[in-house]
């Protein structure tokens, strides 16, 4: 299942609207993840802050394992941001 | 005289006294003085003997105007001080490197001006397209916090971020100020860290990435802030909490007490090519 992150915008920040994001992603995901992987398309997004990225991929990767998450589509920033929430998280 | 960073807690003393703000012998000042007048103007809002003394000297009035400083001061109930900036009349494009006082007094306001305003600010200061998007997800991260720690808990009636910046084209480099009249880092730690001594101690556990309130796992914001600004941009963080500085820079942290101020001031300077 792919889900387009820039239909939430295209500037990603605050922990409290990822919590909204992850909330969606459960509706949309709806059990399918047994079957597929869950990949987060990031084409559209220009910012992502730290506190974004780390509500987002604890949530999903909690409920659904790291392994279940796939990432693509990343502009410089938004793999800094990744990285960084990597290393401090 | 100049006010700046390097010697306004010197000058605390002879600029903030008794509930007056006097900044008539300042010839020139940067946003970490600006962001902390803001504060004490907050501060003293509520005073009925509250009084602010504008500079005489034209050109830091014609920054301070530049700053919309007027309009944030009318919004505090300063209106009866603020003759000498309300005679001025300027062109908007007369200095481009310096952005007005943003005041977002809910989150939803601070997340739009972000999106739009803030983005639009560093663009027009000449950052690349690589470094837009991490400057503004800074900022963005100061922000967050300011509302993520405060909400339900702010000291006066006064809430809400207060966001600064200032362009410096021959040095490449841009400060950008975050100052919010809240509860501190001490007031926001120590329920979670009762041990905390002081203001300067809550700092330096937020900055260690232990910022999560009573029952919550979180913290590192501020920490790829601090790993952002000084690995990448070769830049200085600067955080005021309450009677507590402390400034990181490449040569490690350091720690002062300072004259006190109401909730936070935090600058991050960033230098790029």
């Amino acid at each position: 299942m792919i889900i387009q992150l820039s239909k939430f915008n295209s500037v990603l920040n605050s922990r409290p609207s990822a919590k909204e994001a992850v909330l969606r992603i459960y509706q949309m995901v709806n059990g399918s993840v047994e079957k597929e992987k869950i990949i987060l398309d990031f084409t559209g997004v220009e910012v992502l802050s730290p506190s974004y990225a780390d509500e987002l991929l604890q949530s999903l990767e909690n409920k659904y394992g790291e392994e279940k998450i796939e990432i693509i589509n990343t502009v410089p920033a938004i793999q800094e941001t990744l990285r960084a929430v990597e290393i401090h998280g | 005289m100049d006010i700046i960073f390097n010697n306004i807690y010197d000058q605390m003393p002879k600029i903030f006294k008794e509930h007056t703000i006097d900044m008539r012998e300042c010839s020139w000042c940067d946003p970490w003085v600006i962001g902390m007048i803001c504060l004490k103007s907050i501060e003293y809002k509520n005073f009925r003997d509250k009084n602010l003394i504008l500079p005489k000297n034209k050109d830091i009035l014609l920054y301070l105007k530049r700053m919309h400083f007027d309009i944030f001061m009318e919004e505090l109930t300063y209106i009866n001080f603020l003759d000498p900036l309300n005679k001025i009349c300027i062109n908007e494009k007369d200095n481009p490197g310096v952005h007005e006082i943003m005041h977002c007094n809910f989150r939803d306001e601070f997340n739009a001006r972000l999106s739009s305003k803030i983005r639009k600010m560093f663009t027009g200061f000449g950052m690349s397209s690589d470094n837009e998007p991490l400057t503004t997800s800074l900022v963005g991260e100061m922000g967050n916090n300011v509302f993520d720690h405060n909400e339900g808990l702010w000291p006066t009636d006064v809430r809400g971020a207060i966001i600064l910046a200032q362009h410096f084209p021959t040095k490449n480099k841009t400060e950008v100020v975050v100052a919010d009249p809240g509860i501190g880092f001490l007031g926001s730690l120590k329920p979670s860290n009762p041990s905390l001594k002081d203001d300067s101690e809550a700092i330096l556990l937020g900055l260690s990435g232990v910022s999560g309130r009573v029952g919550e796992k979180r913290g590192n914001g501020l920490k790829v802030m601090q790993d952002w600004t000084l690995n990448r941009f070769d830049g200085t963080v600067r955080i005021q909490s309450g009677g507590g500085l402390v400034v990181v820079d490449k040569n490690g942290k350091h720690t002062s007490s300072v004259g006190p101020i109401l909730g936070t001031l935090v600058s991050f300077v960033v230098k790029y090519n």
